[in-house]
């Protein structure tokens, strides 16, 4: 075995211009792939990593008749409790309230149907990042001690256009059904990657809100929980919701359905490019073998005719096709891993898309990113992909006559 | 004691228009410890002769014997293994593995045979020693000469031990002075070794070293001469 598997070494260099363009042929394939696999996975990361961050966080508690049409009386009681109950858990890492409503948003100029989110900014820092996607210049996240202050979206201003310290009326039906209101002060404005999100959710401090809705204290619509891993959201879903079984208990994937489409995708469209890619590159290196068979055809009958059986013949072949393929895919990986390494640092900016990217929740600057054991899966597939190359090649050297072989020139 | 009987050996192609008979009804006994030459022109049935009797064709009748066993009735992968513990070739165009080093080209078949390592080193440093290619042991083919490889190839032949050793045309490619050491090592080997040699040529000098020379023509052995001297030494 020891023997063959030189013999398969050495054979691979005896050509070096072919087994050179065979090689490059791989080592392009597998950074393209690998090079693009990273974007879209990046991409789809980091709309997931958004979501968690400003929209969703990992799991998120309700009256279950809530969601339906954000009915104000559909709420959850004793929130403090609650709250305090489930920062308990070992898996929990920050849990915070909200008060949410439906609301017509009006400044002088025009009007627009939102989602008003009540919040404790404290609390919410721990549990979203939306504090971080204020620019300096664009204000801050209730900073100030002030009362009826407002978070809205730049895009939300452009479309009110409205700008720091500006007014904004906001209306509503209160706990007792009647129609009420009151006029915010901007004080922060937010950009996040997702326009249409931007457009439609606007923030003010819990306590403002409650005033004005007339909720009763310590009822909150949502409980919005961050988990250390979010790998365990469906874990500790459940769990909630054997603990409150009156109460709806949603993770993140089932939230927004469309951020586990997306992942879910990713993998697949991945699998199914590598595997066209190395499908190409299968028949290129049965093409290269079945060459490298037809100028060997004197030796291989050589060989047979003082004793190499079949089955050592094949695994020479198999050896040699791995060993090619190999040398491609680790010269693939290490350029692949550098190049994925330098732009999930620097990122690929792509601004003049900005606007379509943002407007279906994708960033303008993204950030290919590759699991490590990625590579493994790939260098497997290529390993695959070489005893797979072997087989034609080799079955092809089988068939040779040791008499006839040996004749050739 | 024969090694080697052949009995009413015959070839024919039959994928011409008139069949073509390259042995035909060919017998012989080779004795162990046999020097033989099977001489002829071109087309005679020569390197055909040697195929079957190395097991690399099959005949279309008749049989080739090796120690008691008729290797015609073996299937392909057991003639291989056949071919891997009791035959030995040297062919015209020396056929070394180019990518292994003159040792390593000796080692092939003893790996084949999974020899111990110590035992396969000893035998192969022996053996390239007494070809004379002691001191190019770590050269690969093509930093060796012609000569150099056919001397090569003779100790790959013979490093296994086998039964006898088939050599089609092994001079063919060979200058006089190579062609002489490559007998006169080949001749050593025969007597130090006591191991069975048949040649296939039609080189002079060969024929002169044989001590039996087969003549066929036609497929058919015109004569069969054993060399004064030899039948009492």
């Amino acid at each position: 075995m020891k023997m063959l598997i030189k013999i398969a070494w050495r054979n691979i260099w005896r050509s070096k211009t072919r087994s050179a363009v065979v090689i490059f042929a791989i080592v392009s394939g597998l950074v393209g792939g690998l090079f693009a696999s990273a974007w879209m996975n990046g991409m789809a990361q980091q709309r997931v990593q958004n979501a968690f961050a400003v929209e969703t966080a990992h799991i998120q508690l309700h009256n279950p008749k809530f969601s339906e049409n954000l009915d104000i009386k559909k709420t959850i009681s004793s929130t403090s409790e609650k709250l305090e109950e489930i920062n308990k858990k070992p898996e929990v890492k920050a849990v915070t309230s909200r008060l949410i409503i439906s609301a017509m948003a009006a400044t002088a100029n025009k009007n627009t149907g939102v989602n008003v989110m009540g919040i404790d900014p404290v609390k919410e820092k721990e549990v979203f990042k939306l504090y971080q996607k204020i620019d300096t210049a664009e204000g801050n996240f209730f900073e100030s001690k002030k009362k009826n202050a407002i978070v809205i979206s730049k895009a939300l201003a452009k479309e009110l256009k409205v700008k720091l310290k500006s007014k904004i009326v906001l209306t509503f039906q209160d706990y007792n059904g009647e129609i009420t209101g009151g006029a915010f002060k901007v004080i922060g404005i937010f950009k996040t990657n997702n326009t249409p999100w931007d457009k439609t959710h606007l923030f003010v401090r819990e306590s403002d809100l409650r005033k004005v809705l007339e909720v009763p204290k310590d009822q909150c619509h949502e409980i919005d929980i961050l988990l250390n891993d979010y790998n365990q959201a469906k874990t500790v879903s459940d769990e909630l919701q054997m603990e409150y079984p009156k109460l709806l208990s949603e993770d993140w994937s089932l939230i927004q359905p469309y951020l586990k489409f997306i992942s879910e995708y990713m993998d697949v469209m991945m699998g199914i490019f590598m595997l066209i890619i190395l499908g190409a590159l299968g028949f290129g290196i049965v093409n290269t073998m079945l060459m490298v068979i037809l100028e060997r055809t004197k030796e291989l009958g050589m060989l047979m005719a003082i004793g190499m059986n079949k089955k050592r013949i094949f695994l020479m072949i198999m050896f040699e096709t791995i060993f090619l393929a190999l040398v491609g895919a680790v010269i693939g990986e290490l350029i692949s891993m550098l190049l994925i390494n330098y732009f999930g640092k620097t990122g690929i900016d792509l601004s003049s898309l900005a606007e379509g990217l943002e407007s279906v929740g994708y960033g303008a600057v993204s950030y290919p990113v590759l699991e490590s054991y990625r590579y493994l899966q790939i260098t497997i597939l290529v390993i695959l992909t070489g005893i797979l190359a072997s087989i034609y090649p080799a079955l092809k050297a089988l068939k040779l006559h040791p008499s006839e072989a040996i004749r050739t020139l | 004691m024969s090694v080697i009987k052949v009995n009413g050996l015959t070839k024919t192609y039959s994928e011409t228009e008139v069949p073509v008979h390259a042995v035909n009804g060919i017998d012989l006994t080779f004795d162990k410890g046999e020097f033989a030459a099977i001489v002829g022109p071109s087309g005679s049935g020569k390197t055909t002769l040697l195929n079957m009797i190395g097991g690399l064709e099959v005949p279309s009748s008749g049989y080739v014997e090796v120690s008691g066993q008729d290797i015609s009735k073996l299937s392909s992968s057991k003639l291989i293994d056949f071919r891997l513990y009791n035959i030995g070739f040297v062919f015209q165009a020396y056929n070394l593995i180019p990518v292994l080093t003159a040792r390593e080209n000796v080692e092939f078949i003893m790996q084949l045979q999974n020899w111990e390592k110590s035992k396969m080193n000893n035998r192969s440093a022996a053996i390239l020693e007494s070809v004379g290619l002691g001191k190019r042991m770590n050269s690969k083919p093509n930093q060796l000469s012609g000569g150099q490889q056919q001397r090569v190839a003779v100790a790959r032949a013979l490093a296994s031990k086998p039964q006898f050793i088939l050599a089609d045309e092994p001079t063919a490619n060979l200058d006089s002075k190579s062609t002489t050491q490559l007998l006169d090592i080949m001749e050593k080997l025969n007597k130090e070794e006591n191991i069975t040699f048949i040649f296939s040529t039609h080189d002079q000098r060969v024929v002169d070293k044989a001590r039996r020379v087969i003549n066929i023509d036609d497929g058919k052995v015109v004569s069969d001469k054993v060399k004064k001297g030899v039948m009492s030494s």
